[in-house]
């Protein structure tokens, strides 16, 4: 299953094969930093706002692909709000992966990572921030990324399957 | 000069990034205006816009989320990436603090406060990666240099050396003085005692639950 997750409100970019959107429906709620997602409800966020359950869905992925503005280097603060409310996907324990501490797994399955980041005069310094980002998201997922793209507009989009 | 000091934090209270500000305050304290701001939801106010304006420094203090900052965090630098800033030289400085031991797993957050401070005006003044936030609360304040968070509170030091002095630094990581191991042991015996005292039981951590 791939699993998209968008700060566009309406979504029109095609997609093949079995998969999930989670985009801007209604309000979302920041991520308080309370760990309930370990500790009270392991696996699932504590705040019920139709976003709990990103976790989840991330452990039925095969694929994580983000279609998002680029801010800095970073996602948009609507994909960064479900990513920080979703960091049950791991487990609260730590591993050292390659020298440094990460969070151990918490399913099997493998996320191959893609980005599409879309915004108007895009440094190279941002897009080589945002391409270490990704990097460093896979390998906090224990995933990979497949690719990172960078496009002028939400227009451009509009070409490419996913 | 005026200093504003912003709390990047999703808590109001009791929150690792609000105590590093603290301590980073006593070594500038009575040399400088300090102004105690904090950025601890998406959307900010006239007034905090308008507070800011006139400062000649901003120091953020935030916990890593997902290697970068708080969403809620992002939401504020796009809104105060329009402030017209009065001082042509304001410069900006980082500290990023992080559950995991490695201070610079925090390095692409201080690079979003880098890249920010190029889209806005601002000067980037560098920053500091802190490994091992998840025992900051805990450990005992520093004595003569001594303690779990000595080489925190030095790096703290020489930040606002240079932050009064407007110096640039290069980003500097740090960690608690604490063995990895020791500090990762403690961490998952705190896992197990919260999920217990929230009514779990310790096997309860490691769930996969299916969505209804």
């Amino acid at each position: 299953m791939k699993l998209i997750l968008t700060d566009m409100e309406h979504f029109n970019i095609p997609v093949e094969g079995e998969h999930k959107i989670i985009s801007p429906q209604g309000a979302i709620h920041p991520c308080t930093g309370c760990f309930g997602c370990w500790i009270k409800t392991p696996g699932k966020c504590v705040i019920h706002d139709g976003y709990e359950g990103t976790g989840i869905e991330m452990s039925k992925c095969t694929e994580l692909i983000i279609v998002s503005q680029c801010c800095y280097g970073s996602v948009s603060p609507f994909v960064k709000n479900v990513q920080d409310r979703a960091i049950s996907y791991v487990h609260p324990d730590f591993v050292i992966r390659k020298g440094e501490m990460h969070h151990k797994r918490r399913y099997q399955n493998v996320i191959s990572m893609s980005a599409y980041f879309y915004g108007e005069n895009i440094t190279d310094t941002e897009k080589e921030t945002a391409r270490n980002m990704m990097a460093a998201n896979a390998f906090n997922y224990d995933g990979v990324v497949k690719n990172v793209l960078f496009y002028d507009s939400v227009k451009e989009l509009e070409d490419i399957i996913l | 000069m005026k200093i504003a000091l912003i709390s990047g934090s999703p808590k109001v209270n009791n929150s690792v990034s609000g105590a590093l500000l603290k301590d980073l305050k006593s070594h500038l304290a009575k040399k400088a205006e300090i102004i105690e701001i904090g950025f601890h939801k998406t959307i900010l106010s006239e007034e905090v816009l308008e507070e800011l304006k006139d400062a000649d420094t901003l120091v953020f203090s935030c916990p890593l989320y997902v290697d970068g900052i708080p969403s809620h965090l992002l939401s504020c630098l796009i809104q105060l990436e329009k402030v017209s800033w009065q001082n042509p030289n304001i410069h900006t400085y980082g500290i990023v603090n992080c559950g995991f031991y490695e201070g610079i797993q925090a390095k692409f957050a201080l690079k979003l406060f880098e890249n920010w401070c190029a889209r806005s005006g601002c000067i980037f003044g560098g920053g500091v990666g802190i490994g091992g936030g998840g025992a900051l609360n805990a450990a005992p304040t520093v004595k003569n240099g001594h303690g779990p968070k000595a080489p925190i509170d030095k790096a703290l030091k020489i930040l606002a050396d240079n932050i009064i002095q407007q110096r640039t630094q290069e980003n500097h990581y740090v960690s608690v003085a604490f063995p990895r191991f020791l500090y990762r042991m403690a961490g998952q015996m705190g896992w197990r005692q919260m999920i217990k005292e929230n009514g779990g039981k310790a096997k309860d951590l490691g769930k996969r639950p299916d969505l209804l």
